[in-house]
């Protein structure tokens, strides 16, 4: 696997430069790069697959296609995300070598767009983001404030899922 | 490489298609006559084909083809001709040459560049057929110039025929010539590559005034004074694509005048405007003209109109035989029309794309009657249950399509078994039956290469050597049996052959050497056989180019899996054995029968199904129940998927059967039948044991099928280990 070495140049970081769109997962902003969200779902219950690993919540029916939903906070070894009012399933596609998957991810809120330049995205810090620093693009700043911006292909990885369904099924 | 006018695209595609089948028949027909000797009718399907493709190669610029094809056409118009004899040894280079020019096909139509090893073929084939035609006749005597004896020599010019020795052709294309993707000039530039143009005037006397013209439409016409030893046929097949469309002429060298005179009553333009033409390409001279004028002028007064067909014959402008090959060519192109009408060719990808469709509609439909029985308006459930009626009737329409013979999956194995039977050096006749059958599309595309590998398999280590065969009293001629058939809601296929049967022991030996198993452990004859499919197991001595070593069987019964179907084996010894592959009808929708696990749906393939039970609260054995006296395991699917919450609500046992193996399924409620639409999982959910797929049911939830022949091998082989 090709992780982006912790600490990159600015000059790499420079290309993350665009919008994001921001969400609320467990009191934590996040930025997700909005060009691989595809739609925004209110929460529906997904159907759930036996002996599948705890963050694959199940599967919905998106207008006749099957999409796995994906509980974020649990790939971040977090506890379960909790349902609420205000819950939603972003509907992500991602492209992974040849094929392109569409992905649902739970997350407590959907909060705005913001436009991130490249002074304003720092390279990722190598540790104190209390997440796996191959699942940070980088640290954007707004408003005095600092956000972790995703690099979703990391976070769901289709590969590394895989393999952890296949290691937690035990076949 | 060639580069193709992206118009011609479609049309170059149309050409691969329909070679390909050209070529398929081609192998057919001599693959009959290597069985049953040579007969004319096949013979001329062989050459037709090879004809078929020059002719076709010719107008898409494919020299390299043209070449090739021709050097073929050659030996085949010689064989056809009875001047050269179809043995064994020329049959085996036909062959080659089809499997030739179809690779040659293949990477035109993928682009890829000629290798080495190609080109080597290529001179090989070349070289094989020059020999072929080299060894047989005298030079001169080829058969073209037999043919073309039959007509006046330049010598003996009798009266009335004009001096010239050079053929005239005229050419009026039809106007939609190009829109049908041809192009005049890759005729004549085809035409030259049997004589030579002596002279050629264009005719635009129908060009319409500039304002007015199409630019799609063709306005030419050609007269064309031709040198060639070719005879009529051979020049009138270079027109043979645009025949129906355009007004073709042909005027065999030494024409009597009256026929370039009916040549000019018969073509559109001004008689005296052509008659120059005529003369100023060289078919005619300037007293000739005046000649045929003059006797013009006679035939209007005396009224008479004879057909142009019995003037030619009656002039003995063209011989017998070369009209009453132009009638039976006629008359098949007719009937290949006809059947062209009755076939359509339809891009699979549409297909796809309309079964997804259908499926679609399943699933509203199911949710249509849904919501109209929760209603409870009773002409709204009628509306619907006659939606849902017509929607069923669509989706057995719509998966029929799909559906192709399975002899379209058994024409390519009489090729492999006679070539693998060489290899072999043993007698092999393969037979097949069933024929008729149908299955999905891309199952028949999915199935070819297991069943490839098992006929192979049963080739090489199945049927016993000659020698051996003779000691046990068998005909020494081995048998292969391609059958197919319909089967409870599924399709079976089976390989048979009369050879020696699986070597139990041989098999228990190299499992234990491999330690699949241990000597301890006591297997039936099924679960012997089954090892075969292990990774990695070959019990054949001698590793031989065909098969032998070891990655064969357990790939097969991965495909075969992959497609949702399931193989089994049955042998005795010295008798053969029989590979016998069971596949479900389509690979799309299925019916399913629902059932509750606590508060989740989960499907199960209906076709597994054998009955219903109430789940006996008092068991003898732990594990187990009785069932008309037999003992049935018990297989808890809420304890398989962890799920809770199911103890103390009523329960049903679902008795499913794969192979045969039957295990009762212990289950909550059972919800009934319903028509579900398979979707895959997708690669996350790849290792799921027991789940093979979702469906969406008609309240839009989804639920898992569950995948029975995986559920019940983990529970036996789960049994073993306790």
């Amino acid at each position: 696997m090709d992780m982006l070495p912790a600490g990159e140049s600015t000059a790499q970081v420079g290309r993350w430069a665009g919008q994001y769109l921001i969400v609320q997962l467990q009191g934590e902003s996040f930025g997700v790069d909005i060009t691989v969200v595809r739609e925004i779902l209110a929460y529906l219950a997904p159907t759930q697959i036996p002996m599948m690993p705890d963050f694959v919540v199940g599967v919905i029916n998106l207008r006749g296609q099957v999409v796995p939903v994906i509980d974020m906070a649990r790939r971040f070894g977090r506890p379960a995300t909790a349902l609420h009012k205000r819950s939603c399933i972003i509907i992500v596609d991602l492209q992974e070598g040849e094929s392109r998957q569409r992905l649902g991810v739970i997350v407590d809120a959907v909060n705005e767009v913001l436009e991130f330049s490249a002074e304003q995205i720092e390279p990722t810090p190598q540790f104190g983001a209390g997440l796996r620093t191959e699942f940070i693009r980088g640290m954007g700043k707004m408003g005095g404030q600092f956000m972790v911006l995703l690099e979703m292909a990391r976070v769901l990885s289709m590969d590394e899922m895989a393999a952890l369904a296949t290691v937690m099924t035990g076949t | 490489m060639i580069s193709i006018d992206p118009q011609m695209e479609a049309a170059l595609q149309t050409f691969f298609e329909e070679s390909r089948d050209l070529l398929q028949d081609m192998e057919s027909a001599l693959l009959f006559m290597e069985e049953s000797g040579a007969d004319p009718e096949r013979i001329n399907a062989v050459f037709r084909a090879a004809h078929t493709i020059k002719g076709s190669a010719g107008l898409f610029g494919l020299e390299e083809v043209v070449r090739f094809t021709h050097c073929l056409e050659n030996l085949l118009d010689r064989i056809r001709a009875g001047s050269t004899d179809l043995t064994p040894s020329r049959i085996t280079l036909l062959l080659s040459c089809g499997d030739h020019i179809a690779e040659y096909l293949d990477k035109i139509s993928v682009g890829a560049a000629l290798d080495e090893r190609f080109l080597a073929e290529d001179l090989r084939l070349l070289t094989a057929l020059t020999e072929a035609l080299g060894t047989t006749l005298p030079a001169p005597m080829s058969a073209s110039v037999l043919k073309s004896e039959a007509r006046p020599g330049p010598e003996v010019i009798p009266p009335g025929s004009v001096k010239t020795g050079n053929w005239h052709i005229s050419l009026r294309f039809g106007v939609d010539t190009f829109r049908d993707g041809m192009d005049p000039l890759s005729f004549l530039r085809y035409l030259e590559q049997i004589g030579e143009i002596v002279g050629l005037v264009t005719l635009t006397d129908s060009l319409p005034p500039l304002a007015q013209m199409d630019a799609e439409s063709c306005y030419l016409g050609f007269e064309i004074s031709f040198k060639s030893d070719a005879d009529k046929s051979q020049i009138a097949d270079v027109f043979d694509f645009v025949k129906d469309s355009s007004t073709v002429h042909i005027l065999p060298a030494h024409s009597q005048i009256g026929a370039y005179l009916q040549l000019i009553q018969q073509l559109p333009e001004a008689d005296q405007h052509l008659g120059e033409i005529l003369v100023s390409v060289g078919s005619l001279t300037e007293e000739e003209l005046q000649k045929a004028l003059a006797l013009q002028d006679v035939g209007n007064q005396d009224g008479q109109h004879r057909p142009l067909g019995a003037i030619l014959i009656a002039q003995k402008m063209v011989q017998e035989p070369v009209v009453q090959g132009a009638l039976e060519k006629q008359q098949q192109q007719r009937e290949q029309q006809v059947a062209e009408r009755q076939m359509l060719r339809v891009r699979a990808a549409d297909l796809d794309h309309l079964v997804n469709l259908v499926g679609e509609l399943v699933i509203a439909s199911a949710a249509n009657s849904l919501f109209a029985m929760q209603d409870g308006a009773e002409d709204r459930v009628e509306s619907a249950a006659h939606v849902a009626r017509l929607v069923e009737e669509i989706r057995d329409g719509a998966l029929h399509l799909r559906m192709i013979d399975v002899a379209e999956v058994f024409q390519r194995f009489p090729r492999v078994v006679r070539d693998m039977a060489r290899t072999l050096g043993k007698d092999i006749r393969l037979e097949i039956s069933g024929e008729g059958t149908e299955l999905d599309k891309s199952m028949a595309e999915k199935i070819t290469d297991p069943l490839m590998h098992l006929v192979r398999n049963a080739m090489d280590h199945g049927i016993e050597s000659a020698e051996r065969r003779r000691a046990l009293g068998k005909p020494v001629q081995g048998c292969i049996n391609l059958h197919a058939c319909h089967d409870a809601g599924g399709i079976i296929i089976e390989v048979r052959d009369d050879g020696g049967g699986l070597n139990r022991e041989k098999i228990l030996n190299k499992a234990m050497e491999k330690g699949l198993i241990t000597s301890e452990q006591t297997l039936g004859d099924r679960e012997i056989y089954a090892l075969i499919f292990a990774p990695g197991f070959s019990t054949a001595d001698q590793v031989s180019d065909i098969s032998g070593r070891g990655v064969g069987m357990d790939v097969v019964r991965q495909n075969i899996e992959a497609i949702r179907g399931s193989i089994e084996i049955h042998s005795t010894p010295d008798v053969g054995s029989t590979m016998r592959i069971r596949l479900p009808l389509t690979l799309s929708i299925i019916d399913g029968f629902l059932v509750k696990l606590a508060t989740d749906t989960f499907v199960i393939p209906a076709e597994s199904v054998e009955e219903c039970l109430e789940y006996p609260e008092r068991q003898g054995v732990p594990g187990y129940m009785e069932l008309r006296d037999q003992p049935l395991p018990l297989l808890h699917l809420a304890g398989v998927f962890r799920i809770d919450g199911e103890a103390g609500k009523r329960r049903n046992v679902i008795v499913v059967r794969h192979g045969q193996h039957r295990v009762g399924m212990v289950v909550g409620a059972i919800l009934g039948n319903q028509q579900t639409v398979i979707k895959p999982l997708g690669k996350l959910f790849d290792q799921v044991p027991g789940i093979s797929a979702v469906t969406i049911l008609g309240n839009g939830d989804v639920a898992p099928i569950l995948d029975i022949s995986a559920l019940i091998h983990g529970h036996v082989s789960a049994k073993h280990i306790h």
